[in-house]
């Protein structure tokens, strides 16, 4: 066990009552005194686990302090979602907090960098009730209700889901209640009070189970707190201060009869608090041992008035630590971290201390299954179960949230559809506002705002409201914000000045708080008599104070001055110190020696591809007799020849084809458009011409060209022909020639148009793609080697796609594109890839999903798909393997859609992923995506987040997925979180 | 606890020319409807050595205040020139916004001032006389200093009293009643000492 008292963790010095550890482990809650009020503090978990983030100045140590509450706080916990903090004080009321959206930390308004509030938290409900100060609030399991019990004898059961609703209050104290703690199982609540007795309370009827004495008679009301624990097995109930032969005790109370006849006896005053690790722990077996059955048990921690903690194991009967003088006053509250092994405590003398467990000390705890198990066993029913099934009874934290939830079941049963009537829809934060944006109300404001005389003539603004209480998180965009009206370059100079000077300030007032003597050494406390820790870091805590104290002399002085002569003689200095330090243009000798590589390049493989392809041409110079040609069928589109591909991969030939005396093809998706190729119409001075005749709907056109067409093609922008003599022609639309004739490397063997985009594949299998509109190439001469070589496969289709992207189908079912700016093949289908066999997400996919699958990446999986999920059907997978084989091939299609470049297909399987991710409960997955697709709030020149993604604005496409997420409660917080941010964007 | 927080305040028309009136936009939040006005205040600070010369440039009533966030625009005309003594009125001053409650001052925020000729040849050689015409405001609205203090929220208490009552805030700035020499209790080294510039 090692002992650590973080002396940093103190509310200046003033009493700490209560302490909660965040259900995530991250951070911890303290409340107390504050200065002149209540005090809440969030401070960040690291730097007490582990030494070098506490050295570490870049790791925050306090994350947020609140002092809202109007006195003493006594009590402070989160709820077991983490996602609120209730706190309960001396000022009557319970104060529940949620973390305000916005991302990073943001000062106070007027407050110093370093006191800067790394976290958010706002409070988001007072619930007011009690008319006495409230002593301890308590979640039940699920954050179903929120209970507190006050000084007033009574006992308010809050609904969680419908703050400030009151589903109950508890009345039957004598006296001043104390503390309160739930039933695991749910099914009780039990509070412990200054009248001599313990109740439980059954959550179905909110009446008294059972009410305990007889261990109370002898008490006092003489402590602060009477914190009581359930154990997580449900099993016992532990109270505080019971007296047991004039000795004090914590009680324990077995829940199967209430029985009353065991309990930690040993503290010398009485107890204060009492608090159950939420793990059970089975004996760790040790290597060599026979492994024998033993019970689990339960780990139990004890604090008392008497200063010391007691840990106890209940299969022990002896304390496993007890730790005396650990504080100079009353021990007030224990929380456990949620793995078991390490316990925060805190005092009334203002301090806290953490104690590190091991495993070899307490034993290895159960995980989540096997404590569903015992549940499962003594209740007939788990509570991961209840809480599965049971979702109903989850709360509903966002409006958004509920109108989604509410859609749905609209949609599921449009019958019912009444009784969930839009009245239960919270109207939306931004109705404040009356759709106006927060900068267009500070643009007018001045104008708009309603100022009146009163009766003595004084000036009266009426202040208009941006944002009512309670709703929560409201624009951030306040926070800090700038004035709209014209800002000035003299204001900005000013800034770097006065801001370095505050960094110097800083660090010097710091510096003390590095005194050695306050770096808490982790101390082991194996002799549980040892005080020396905690006397050593009270005084390293003193003397940090005192030193702060003494550091603040210096200022006053200054202030105190108004403002010398001498302030302004140095402003003048920094200025030109600023100026100086301009950066300097970069050098521009690399990009030059890069260009000038590329181009050598470039004509190297030119010329290769020139002699390789000269050999082919000689031989199909003859060409058909001239009679053929009026016995010749007008139209033949695209003659597919088969031509045996060479299996030697570096002499890779496609086939071309052979040349016609006349054909004719229709080009352009809107079908009227005809080409019309008549070769060797008329000879002219020894050349034979050849005709290229254009036409659509009545308009035509048409030119000559001096060798014969192997192959013409078009787009609705331009028409290519390629001809026998190896060049290759592009027209525009209205017959005009664009680019001089393009010499070709070998003949042509395909070639395709779409848009402004030429793309050529020659019979020596190279692929190039031009945009001609540009007039520059996309792809160079780029080999098909790689997706051939090692194949007997020959190139079945080829096509482009409206963007420019060149696709070329294999007879061996695979499909690939080329990626210019990868410079690489990629697979983006495969007829017998075993994914797509198995793959199955027909109930991800919805109805209207059907039209936004047409595009390039159906063209060339074509009815593969559904064969795929017929496959599955048949085969008998486990569920594990086919969802991952589904994921894997969703990715696999939104990558390919994404490098086709099409946008349609792209956002048509995004949908379906989210989908796939939402119903099979993803959640790290869903969370990237939703990440990738909101990109940085703020905005940095460093990131290289991209708003779009094949022309759709991402946080459109977020948009479109959110309700998706929305559609699954389990992913509540995710939604919620992503929401929120979407709609301070959009408020930006 | 304060019942009123004030979130943030810009600083419109800034920098100006010195007859400009001063404009803050101010945003604030109220913990729960309060049954009396809030009273705004706009104090130049015509010298560095002398509160005498301190003019209030209007005062204004904000309410009613539901609880909730709020925000206003507070616009005063700038300082009557005759008050201010020749000698001060070229350099750096304060200007000050205060709120008050049932007439206890919570909240006081402190602004740098930079008055400063436009023209060069001015600037070097500034007439004996202020040409107040020539003169631009400059306020240096990133740095405010605020200091709050607890008051009775619930009824008129007699004016806050003594140091123990303020608050810690860092960079206190601090109101002109008060006597050098009080440090606030705790904190850490304010980052605004104007003499380490």
């Amino acid at each position: 066990m090692k002992l650590l008292k973080p002396s940093w963790v103190n509310h200046n010095g003033k009493p700490i009552f209560s302490v909660d550890i965040h259900p995530d482990g991250t951070k911890f809650a303290t409340g107390g005194q504050g200065e002149d009020s209540g005090k809440v503090v969030i401070w960040n978990m690291a730097p007490v686990l582990r030494e070098e983030d506490e050295k570490n100045e870049n790791i925050p140590k306090l994350l947020c302090q609140m002092d809202n509450h109007l006195a003493c706080v006594n009590c402070v916990r989160w709820s077991n979602n983490g996602l609120y903090l209730a706190s309960g004080g001396d000022d009557k009321l319970v104060m529940v907090w949620k973390r305000a959206a916005f991302i990073g930390p943001s000062t106070v308004f007027g407050s110093s960098s370093k006191l800067a509030n790394v976290e958010q938290w706002r409070c988001v409900m007072i619930l007011r009730n009690h008319t006495g100060d409230v002593m301890d609030v308590a979640w039940s399991p699920h954050d179903v209700w929120l209970a507190s019990c006050s000084v007033d004898n009574t006992i308010a059961i809050w609904n969680a889901r419908k703050f400030p609703e009151i589903v109950m209050t508890l009345k039957g104290h004598t006296g001043l209640v104390k503390g309160l703690t739930w039933d695991p199982v749910g099914k009780y609540i039990a509070s412990q009070a200054d009248d001599h007795s313990l109740k439980v309370w059954r959550t179905m009827d909110w009446q008294l189970e059972t009410n305990i004495t007889k261990p109370f008679s002898e008490c006092g009301g003489t402590t602060h707190v009477l914190r009581l624990s359930w154990s997580p097995d449900g099993q016992y109930l532990v109270s505080a201060h019971a007296m047991n032969n004039s000795g004090p005790t914590a009680q324990i109370i077995e829940r199967d009869g209430w029985k009353t006849n065991m309990d930690f006896v040993g503290h010398r005053k009485a107890v204060t608090v009492v608090k159950f690790n939420p793990k059970i722990f089975k004996k760790k077996q040790k290597n060599g041992s026979t492994p024998k059955p033993s019970c689990p048990y339960c780990c139990c921690a004890v604090g008392s008035k008497d200063r010391s903690l007691s840990v106890w194991l209940t299969s022990l009967k002896r304390p496993l630590v007890v730790i005396h003088d650990l504080f100079d006053k009353s021990i007030m509250d224990i929380t456990w971290t949620l793995n078991g092994l390490g316990l925060l405590v805190c005092s009334m003398d203002g301090t806290v201390a953490f104690l590190d467990f091991s495993q070899d000390e307490l034993g290895d705890p159960l995980n989540e299954e096997e404590k569903n198990a015992i549940h499962q066993n003594i209740y007939g029913k788990s509570l991961a179960i209840t809480m599965g099934s049971q979702l109903s009874s989850t709360i509903i934290e966002n409006p958004e949230m509920l109108k989604y939830q509410q859609e749905q079941q609209r949609n599921q049963n449009p019958n019912g559809a009444q009784a969930s009537g839009p009245e239960n829809q919270t109207p939306k934060l931004t109705n404040v506002l009356n759709g106006e944006s927060l900068e267009d109300i500070r643009k007018n404001l001045l104008k708009k705002q309603v100022e009146t005389r009163t009766a003595d003539g004084r000036r009266r603004i009426t202040p208009l409201c941006i944002a009512q209480l309670d709703t929560g998180d409201f624009s951030p965009a306040l926070f800090n914000s700038v004035p709209i009206l014209p800002g000035s370059s003299a204001s900005t100079q000013l800034i770097p000045q006065i801001s370095s000077d505050s960094s110097t300030a800083n660090s010097l007032g710091l510096r003390p708080s590095h005194d050695p003597t306050s770096t808490s050494p982790n101390k082991t406390a194996e002799d549980n008599k040892d005080s020396g820790t905690a006397a050593v870091n009270s005084i390293g805590m003193k003397s940090n104070l005192l030193l702060t104290s003494a550091s603040k002399i210096e200022p006053m002085k200054a202030l105190d001055s108004r403002f010398t002569e001498r302030s302004k003689a140095t402003l003048h200095d920094n200025r030109v110190k600023d100026s100086s330090s301009v950066k300097e243009p970069k050098g521009k000798d690399e990009t030059s020696s890069d260009s000038e590589d590329k181009i050598v390049v470039k004509s190297m493989t030119k010329r290769k591809g020139e002699m390789e392809g000269a050999e082919v041409v000689e031989k199909r110079k003859k060409g058909r007799p001239r009679k053929d040609a009026k016995i010749m069928p007008i139209s033949q589109p695209f003659p597919q020849v088969t031509f045996l591909l060479s299996t030697d991969a570096s002499l890779l030939k496609l086939p071309t084809p052979s040349i016609q005396k006349s054909f004719s093809t229709q080009v352009s998706t809107d079908g009227v458009t005809y080409l019309e190729v008549e070769n060797e119409v008329s000879v002219v001075s020894g050349s034979r011409l050849s005709q290229l005749k254009w036409s659509r709907e009545g308009r035509e056109w048409d030119t000559l060209l001096p060798s014969r067409i192997i192959i013409a093609t078009g787009s609705s922008d331009v028409v290519a022909v390629a001809c026998e003599d190896r060049t290759l022609s592009v027209f525009t639309a209205c017959g005009r020639r664009l680019i001089p004739s393009i010499m070709l490397p070998a003949p042509m063997s395909a070639l395709h148009c779409s848009g402004h985009f030429v793309m050529a594949l020659t019979a020596s299998a190279t692929l190039s793609v031009w945009d001609v509109q540009k007039q520059t190439a996309l792809v160079k001469n780029e080999s098909l080697n790689p997706i051939l070589s090692g194949t007997d496969a020959t190139v079945s289709q080829s096509f482009l796609t409206r963007q420019g992207v060149a696709v070329v189908s294999l007879s061996n079912g695979k499909t690939y594109c080329f990626n210019s700016s990868l410079e690489t093949w990629n697979l983006i289908a495969d007829k017998q890839d075993s994914l797509v066999q198995c793959a199955d997400f027909r109930n991800c996919v919805s109805s209207q999903d059907a039209l936004g699958s047409m595009g390039p990446l159906a063209l060339t999986q074509g009815r593969n798909l559904s064969a795929g999920r017929l496959a599955s059907r048949l085969s008998s997978m486990p569920h594990h393997l086919q969802q991952g084989m589904t994921l894997a091939f969703l990715e696999k299609q939104l990558a390919s859609a994404l490098i086709l470049l099409s946008a349609s297909e792209y956002r048509h399987w995004l949908l379906i992923y989210a989908r796939f991710l939402v119903n099979e409960g993803y959640e790290l997955r869903l969370r990237e995506l939703c990440q990738d697709l909101l990109g940085p709030v703020h905005k940095s020149s460093s990131s290289s987040w991209e708003t779009t993604v094949l022309g759709l604005r991402k946080r459109d496409l977020l948009t479109e997925v959110l309700p998706v997420i929305g559609q699954n409660l389990r992913f509540q917080r995710l939604f919620t979180e992503y929401q929120d941010q979407l709609e301070l964007l959009r408020l930006k | 606890m304060a019942k009123v927080q004030v979130l943030n305040v810009a600083v419109l028309d800034n920098p100006s020319p010195f007859g400009n009136p001063f404009q803050f936009e101010v945003t604030f939040e109220c913990m729960e409807d309060l049954p009396e006005d809030l009273e705004w205040k706009i104090i130049y600070v015509g010298s560095a050595e002398s509160e005498e010369y301190d003019q209030t440039l209007d005062s204004v009533l904000v309410g009613p205040v539901p609880a909730g966030r709020h925000m206003f625009v507070f616009q005063a005309d700038a300082p009557n020139t005759g008050l201010i003594p020749e000698s001060d009125a070229v350099g750096v001053t304060v200007v000050l916004i205060t709120c008050t409650y049932r007439g206890q001052e919570f909240i006081r925020i402190g602004y740098y001032v930079n008055n400063e000729y436009m023209d060069t040849e001015l600037r070097e050689n500034p007439p004996l006389k202020p040409d107040y015409g020539q003169l631009q405001r400059n306020i240096l609205a990133s740095n405010p200093r605020v200091t709050r203090f607890h008051i009775n929220w619930e009824g008129c208490a007699e004016k806050m009293e003594d140091s123990e009552n303020v608050d810690p805030a860092p960079n206190a700035m601090l109101p002109p009643s008060c006597t050098p020499g009080k440090a606030p209790p705790l904190g850490l080294v304010p980052d605004n000492s104007m003499d380490c510039l």
